[in-house]
């Protein structure tokens, strides 16, 4: 971070008092019981909460109408919260108005200025908020260089593609230096290997200016690639807020586990060591403790089931079950395979398998041995709360 | 089994039946033709209007004897000189361009806060409203509009005994430049804010929403982003309302109560008081010359806004 804070010359908005405010161990940004009523309906957002350390990546996941734009605009000052607070570096800020707060944001639909020029979309912020003229030029320049658009900054916003416009988007909301910078899926619109491109281009400006970041999306692949934490959320309310790691391998409850990843579901009740599913155990941990006999779900992932044409192979694994591919998904790199169990009532769980060389050798109505060990498998009570 | 209605609906029986009709009269293979002739009755139109003005042209160039009453034979510039030199005319020809410059300012000052608000406000009762009150006085022609502002601003009108009441002496408020002008930018308002209003539309909240989030409050939001943005809807709004107001004859006509002519009303006098043809074509072909101008003039400057049909934006 520190090439860029050093050249150019400073921003005018950080006075000394800020600045040692800003030095401050405190979270960046902290949200208390927040709530967003827009009148009808269920509340868009309800009791949300969270902190954020300075310099952390943090994306809000969820499906859509779940309230993360609504979250975003709020922080953003876009929106009021109608309960709770936002504060900012400490300071509440639901009385200050958006261009009074240091907020970075691109937009989902980018919201470029379509009558300037790439350049001029850069230094708009800086004219803006009073920077010293003369050091406008180099500076633009210089954040242009950093989303690799030097060169371009003539051109108008309808004379770029679509990744270029975006890099003006995030140049533009950046060169600012907010102390916070706010991203509603940006990158939605753009098509798959140039989405994942600007993924890791986000990562690392993001990481080489150091600046505390907000992102919204539904794509669970991009919030578990660019995060430090990611906050999932459902009708409104935050389900759970971990690193992505602890995400995918501890899901807090049926609907995180189901919403990352492809995961199969097993209705039960628990039982001493797992589930018992139409009359047969089947090795599972509970997430919390469960009394036995309590109606529950046991949740597992494609990958964490391993599948063979020969049950020998599995040999060493907690569970082992015969089954019948019904359907099988080719997916490039992998295949994903529906395998029903007839000694489960007829349940059909998904599968993923890696083993190239094996594609072609499973066809649907083959009989397989499908299996898993004890601690991939977890049990959630069978109400979602 | 005939498909029911709403697997098929009447709208496309009914295109169905007119295409088979249409193939009859006009088989396919004429097809590459039938953009020319859909062309044609307006083509029509503004071909009769050319011979129209080439027959005014023509009848500028002669002069009326007064004595006989009959017209020149010869060609001459005898009534461009004599509506040039003639201080009435000049006055004329000045008195409805500055009115067109004053009434097209004030009308989009006035239509652009109406527009804004119109397309952005969020009760959908309040833009309801906004809309009715504009397309109301569409419904009444600009002659009763301006007899009613006869009534309105007269002597003993609504105003005047307004002001009586809180002790002001009655004013004249008819038959001057400033009635004519206020005249003027009433009737213009409506057009002015239908011709914004689609601009204003096209220009998403979101980009507003960041001007203010990249440091920008309203006033400056508005003048770094919203007129920029607007600008063809501006220009378009603009050329309707010059256009409109530098030919109108009614408002001068009636709220200038004869002392404040623009160039229409003294037209109109040539061909229909004095019977001078020649004059009042000459002042018809200046006319079409000073509009053409400062249309060509704003065309040149910003561009033919929306009247470019989004061609010239993107
Ligand atoms: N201005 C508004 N007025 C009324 N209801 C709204 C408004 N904005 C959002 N909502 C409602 O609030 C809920 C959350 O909306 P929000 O835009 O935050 O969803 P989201 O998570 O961003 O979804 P998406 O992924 O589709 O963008 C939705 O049910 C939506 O209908
Ligand atoms: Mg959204």
């Amino acid at each position: 971070m520190g090439r860029i804070r050093q050249q150019g010359p400073q921003p005018m908005i950080r006075d000394a008092a800020n600045a040692a405010q800003a030095a401050k161990a405190g979270p960046a940004v902290s949200v208390r019981g927040v709530d967003m009523d827009f009148g009808a309906g269920p509340l868009a957002v309800a009791d949300a909460g969270f902190d954020l350390a300075r310099g952390r990546f943090l994306t809000i996941l969820g499906p859509s109408g779940s309230g993360k734009t609504t979250l975003l605009r709020m922080i953003a000052g876009f929106q009021t919260p109608t309960r709770g607070e936002i504060f900012i570096n400490g300071e509440p800020v639901s009385k200050v108005a958006p261009h009074q707060r240091a907020i970075g944001m691109v937009f989902q639909k980018l919201a470029l200025f379509p009558h300037l020029t790439a350049a001029q979309n850069v230094a708009f912020p800086l004219k803006m908020r009073r920077f010293d003229a003369r050091g406008i030029p180099a500076r633009v320049e210089q954040f242009l260089d950093l989303v690799r658009l030097g060169g371009l900054g003539g051109r108008r916003i309808h004379e770029l593609s679509g990744g270029q416009q975006q890099r003006v988007a995030i140049a533009r909301a950046l060169v600012f230096q907010p102390d916070l910078l706010l991203l509603d899926e940006p990158l939605a619109a753009l098509d798959r290997k140039l989405r994942e491109e600007m993924q890791l281009e986000f990562r690392r400006i993001q990481r080489e200016l150091g600046v505390t970041t907000i992102n919204v999306t539904h794509d669970q692949r991009e919030a578990l690639v660019m995060s430090d934490e990611v906050i999932v959320m459902e009708a409104g309310r935050i389900q759970q807020n971990a690193r992505p790691v602890d995400l995918y391998r501890d899901p807090a409850n049926a609907f995180v586990a189901n919403f990352i990843g492809v995961t199969s579901f097993l209705p039960g009740r628990v039982a001493p060591g797992g589930l018992e599913c139409g009359g047969i155990l089947c090795p599972g941990t509970p997430r919390q403790a469960l009394a036995a006999g309590t109606p529950a779900r046991g949740a597992i992932r494609a990958e964490q089931i391993r599948m063979a044409a020969d049950g020998a192979a599995l040999a060493g694994l907690d569970f082992r079950l015969q089954g019948q591919v019904r359907d099988a998904i080719f997916e490039g790199e992998r295949q994903l395979y529906e395998v029903v169990l007839p000694a489960l009532g007829g349940i059909a769980v998904q599968v993923y398998h890696h083993d190239a060389s094996d594609f072609a050798l499973t066809a649907p109505g083959q009989t397989v041995t499908v299996g898993w060990n004890r601690r991939d498998m977890i049990l959630f009570p069978a109400a979602v709360p | 089994m005939r498909p029911s209605r709403a697997e098929y609906p009447y709208r496309w029986r009914l295109m169905d039946r007119l295409e088979a009709a249409a193939d009859r009269l006009f088989p396919r293979r004429w097809s590459r033709w039938t953009g020319w002739l859909m062309l044609a009755p307006a083509l029509l139109l503004v071909a009769v209007l050319l011979i129209g003005l080439v027959q005014i042209a023509d009848a500028s160039l002669h002069t009326l004897d007064r004595k006989t009453f009959r017209t020149s034979a010869a060609y001459s510039l005898d009534n461009y000189r004599a509506a040039l030199d003639q201080g009435v005319y000049l006055a004329v020809l000045w008195r409805s361009v500055l009115g067109a410059a004053i009434v097209t300012l004030l009308t989009l000052l006035l239509a652009f806060p109406y527009g804004y608000v119109m397309v952005r406000t969020r009760s959908s009762n309040l833009r309801k409203l906004l809309l009715i009150a504009l397309f109301l006085p569409f419904f009444i022609g600009q002659v009763v509009r301006a007899y009613g502002w006869l009534i309105i601003l007269g002597n003993g009108g609504l105003v005047n005994d307004l002001l009586g009441l809180v002790g002001v002496p009655p004013q004249r408020l008819l038959f001057n430049y400033p009635a004519v002008l206020f005249g003027l930018v009433q009737y213009m308002l409506p057009f002015a804010v239908l011709m914004l209003a689609p601009a204003l539309t096209a220009i998403p909240e979101e980009t507003e929403a960041a001007a203010g989030s990249l440091g920008a409050n309203w006033l400056r939001t508005l003048w770094h982003v919203v007129l920029p943005m607007a600008r063809p809807g501006l220009v378009g709004a603009g050329l309707v309302v010059v256009s409109l107001t530098l030919t109108d004859f009614a408002m001068p006509a009636i709220l200038g109560g004869g002392g404040q002519d623009f160039i229409a009303n003294a037209i109109y006098d040539q061909f229909f008081r004095t019977s001078d043809q020649g004059l009042g074509a000459a002042l018809t072909l200046l006319l079409v010359g000073i509009g053409s101008l400062v249309v060509g003039a704003v065309f040149t400057a910003f561009g033919a806004g929306t009247l470019a049909m989004g061609r010239a934006r993107t």
